[in-house]
């Protein structure tokens, strides 16, 4: 069991980091090993570690997000918009936003359900109006001047770490212990797992649905506000951004400890293990373009392993039934 | 006759680990001869096909020759280029015209990149489909043209690239999807494909078609050859006892008490159903029989809420249940489907999370919780209970046998004590040491007052496990046979009935959704 835990198989992101770590504290000593390069990883990292949780979500009840980076810009911008045009007060303007993203998940689950649109080409449509919305709020521009209050939302501290990061943990911690802890965790999963079986069973796969697309939109849309606050800025441009990154956590992700399951802890551990990548190569005088290409390479690897553990279970499932099967009719 | 032999098998067998499918069956075709086999589900007819076709191996020793154009006998891997099936579900592409579908066969790279000629096409794939008496527009989608229609696109592109005409051709369930008339299109075509020197061997349910279209018929019986004879000396009474056999050793059903009357169907319809009626008591099995067409596929699926109901009403104890899976969950309804892998289950998750899925709600904890050592403990249970193998409630469902998931599809309802317990075709893909267990469970539940309904295409399941069967035919129950006169032999008869009395009568209304509607 001890064994199966610690295998190459279960946790590979955990011996990737590790083999991650010595190598750049050699290459690259004395900038790698320092506690203000950890913290300011972290800092960077929180954000996509938000939206990528709020990803498996979706992942998880079976549809994809397309429209996650958009989600993003939106709470960005709508945060923005809030607290200035509107003259709301930080806290206001932040649940107003995280309202408006799960609207727009709602409305992608609704669009998936009820009009029986593939949850690709649903996402992928309503990204595309989110970013008219967006263009549309905000004439294009940066909003500025979004207050001294907002801003210590995501740059303050507390024991040590930057706000983000503790939010990120908390977040990951609630959607945790839904998805692993709670009925309504193995209903999403059901429903990622077989829509027909677990309809049949009961289970009502819609809202699952539904809740679970609203969920993602509106921590997409927190980590949005997140952006705004600690750029001091409202960015139209920051959102798409954020789409490859979470989806390469994610799919990284399902192949850490659930056995090809998406899950909260694998996604967490990929955002890590990512950021350390990036990072070290970024110290080690790798030029800009360098994090596009980690993030895509790390994404393909993913779902190529992914696709390989699967294929390897069928062969052990195979040969396991052979000695019972029988064939007719 | 021997200079005209097209295929001969000598000792064909197929072995399945606990089970042989095939037995020594040593079957012959000759040039122009039309030879049905029948059988019941599980006597071995798909296994033969398959072996015919080179889908299985079979076991060693076996010969399968066929004659090449020189006469020499071919075996081994040869012999499929010179076998030409035509599959139930004909193989065709939808949306591409029966031009495209036709050319989707022909060898590719003759002509390499060169440009085709639509108007040369066309007029092959026309006066193709005339050789086979089909008159229709050849550049409509296959979509939309009739099973008849499609079933001769299909012939003519099986054999559009024969070098030869006397070869074999293999049709498996040709009819299944066909109304009368057009089945009669069909063995025009088939009569046709002999008469210009095939060998034709099908496989048919349908009685009346293999009486007045085969030559000779092979029937099968526990992977066996139990008759090879001229149709000239059947009749349908023969027949049917070729199929059927004699009945088995009944199971031991239990005295069990009829309770009042807990599931109401009042002349429901959708699906190929059109008006059923059926009072199922607590405590009795009720068995649903019936071809493929008959309704009975649909039916569990009615009760249970998820396929539409077009018309009627269900009650469970003497209440209205709306045609939703979740509230018939909620009212103590379980249904097991017929397709497990597409329904019935989710098998990349463990047997213990398919176990619990359709009631989690027993197992909440005060934060909202799963109790996870509660949920271990009863999945456990349940895996002794069902006598899971292995035992192991936590392996992914997709590791274990088609029979042992079942089980835990099965448990899943029984944990509740279902108040209904609709199963669906309760032991396809099952093997033989399962099939006895899920009977158990189900005379089990039954004893402990749920009431049941099994549809299946198996009639000796029927005959042996319900206290009573009712018949469909044309989506409507056509008899209803006690338990006292219940046997395979009269469950095939029933079935059958309707294509004996009158095969190719034909009501308009709803021709296009119910392809088997009498």
């Amino acid at each position: 069991m001890l064994l199966r835990t610690l295998s190459f198989r279960n946790i590979s992101a955990i011996y990737i980091l590790i083999a991650l770590v010595a190598i750049y504290s050699l290459w690259v000593p004395d900038t790698f090993l320092t506690a203000s390069v950890w913290r300011s990883m972290l800092d960077n990292s929180a954000l996509v570690a938000i939206v990528a949780v709020g990803l498996v979500l979706p992942l998880a009840a079976g549809a994809f997000d397309l429209a996650v980076g958009a989600e993003v810009g939106l709470g960005a911008i709508v945060v923005a918009w809030l607290l200035t045009e509107q003259g709301l007060g930080p806290a206001q303007a932040v649940v107003l936003t995280l309202v408006a993203g799960a609207a727009v998940g709602a409305f992608t689950g609704i669009l998936i359900t009820v009009a029986n649109i593939d949850s690709f080409i649903a996402s992928l449509g309503m990204s595309s109006v989110v970013l008219a919305a967006i263009a549309w709020l905000s004439d294009s521009q940066q909003i500025l001047n979004l207050g001294e209050g907002f801003q210590d939302f995501a740059t303050g501290q507390l024991f040590g770490f930057t706000h983000p990061v503790w939010l990120a943990l908390v977040v990951g911690l609630i959607v945790w212990y839904v998805l692993e802890r709670t009925p309504v965790g193995r209903r999403i999963y059901a429903t990622g797992g077989n829509l027909n079986a677990a309809r049949l069973a009961g289970v009502r796969t819609s809202l699952i649905l539904v809740g679970a697309l609203a969920a993602c939109g509106a921590i997409a849309g927190f980590a949005g506000a997140l952006a705004s606050s600690r750029l001091a800025t409202g960015d139209p441009t920051i959102g798409p951004a954020y789409l490859l990154p979470a989806y390469a956590a994610a799919f990284l992700g399902s192949t850490q400890f659930r056995s090809g399951r998406y899950n909260v802890a694998g996604t967490l551990v990929a955002v890590f293990v990512l950021a350390v990548g990036v990072k070290g190569l970024q110290l080690g005088g790798a030029p800009v373009w360098i994090p596009d290409l980690f993030n895509g390479m790390a994404l393909l690897l993913a779902v190529g392993m992914a696709r390989t553990q699967r294929r390897a279970r069928q062969a052990r499932a195979a040969r396991g039934v052979r000695r019972h099967e029988v064939k007719d009719e | 006759m021997n200079s005209n032999q097209l295929l001969r098998t000598r000792g064909l067998g197929k072995s399945f680990p606990g089970q042989r499918a095939l037995i020594d069956v040593d079957l012959d075709l000759h040039s122009g001869e039309i030879v049905a086999v029948v059988g019941q589900n599980g006597s071995g007819k798909s296994t033969l096909v398959k072996a015919l076709t080179g889908i299985h191996d079979p076991d060693p020793g076996s010969r399968i020759e066929v004659r090449s154009a020189s006469g020499d006998w071919l075996h081994g891997a040869a012999t499929r280029a010179e076998i030409h099936v035509i599959h139930q579900d004909l193989g065709l592409i939808p949306m591409l015209n029966t031009v495209e579908n036709l050319n989707l066969a022909r060898a590719v790279g003759s002509r390499g990149w060169l440009p085709t000629s639509p108007r040369r096409e066309r007029q092959a794939a026309k006066s193709l489909i005339r050789r086979f008496s089909g008159d229709f527009d050849v550049n409509a989608p296959i979509e939309k043209l009739t099973p008849g229609e499609r079933s001769i696109v299909a012939i003519a592109r099986a054999l559009s690239n024969w070098p030869r005409p006397d070869q074999v051709l293999l049709l498996d369930e040709p009819t299944a999807a066909l109304h009368g008339d057009e089945a009669a299109r069909l063995f025009e075509a088939i009569t046709r494909v002999a008469e210009q020197g095939a060998g034709v061997i099908f496989i048919s349910h349908r009685l009346d078609e293999v009486l007045d279209l085969a030559h000779r018929v092979v029937a099968l019986r526990g992977g066996r050859v139990v008759a090879d004879v001229p149709t000239s000396e059947l009749n349908r009474g023969k027949l049917i006892e070729l199929i059927a056999g004699k009945s088995l050793a009944s199971l031991d059903t239990g005295n069990r008490n009829l309770g009042a009357p807990t599931l109401e169907a009042r002349a429901i319809r959708g699906g190929e159903v059109d008006g059923v009626s059926l009072t199922v008591h607590a405590g009795e099995i009720v068995g649903v029989a019936g071809i493929l067409g008959s309704g009975r596929e649909h039916l569990c699926g009615l009760l249970f809420g998820s396929t539409p109901r077009s018309a009627g009403s269900v009650l469970v104890q003497g209440k209205n249940l709306p045609a939703s899976p979740r509230r018939a969950v909620s009212r103590g309804v379980g249904f097991v489907p017929s397709d497990r892998h597409a329904d019935g289950a989710i098998m990349t998750m463990p047997a213990r999370e398919n176990l619990t899925l359709p009631s989690l709600r027993q197992l909440r904890g005060r934060l909202g919780n799963l109790r996870a050592n509660a949920e271990r403990r009863e999945a456990t249970l349940w895996a002794n209970r069902v006598e899971l193998d292995p035992p192991d409630p936590e392996r992914t469902l997709e590791l274990f046998s088609g029979g042992n998931q079942q089980k835990v599809v099965l448990a899943k309802w029984l944990r509740n004590q279902p108040v209904v317990l609709l199963l669906d075709e309760p032991t396809q893909g099952v093997d033989v040491g399962a099939k006895a267990a899920i009977y158990q469970l189900v005379i089990d539940a039954a004893a402990a007052g749920s009431a049941v309904v099994v549809s299946s295409s198996d009639s000796a399941e029927l005959a042996e496990l319900c206290d009573r069967v009712v018949v469909l035919r044309g989506g409507r129950i056509a008899a209803e046979v006690q338990r006292n006169e219940l046997s395979e032999a009269r469950l095939v008869t029933e079935s059958l009935e309707a294509e004996i009395s009158h095969p190719t009568t034909q009501p308009a209304e709803d021709a296009e959704e119910a392809p088997y509607v009498h």
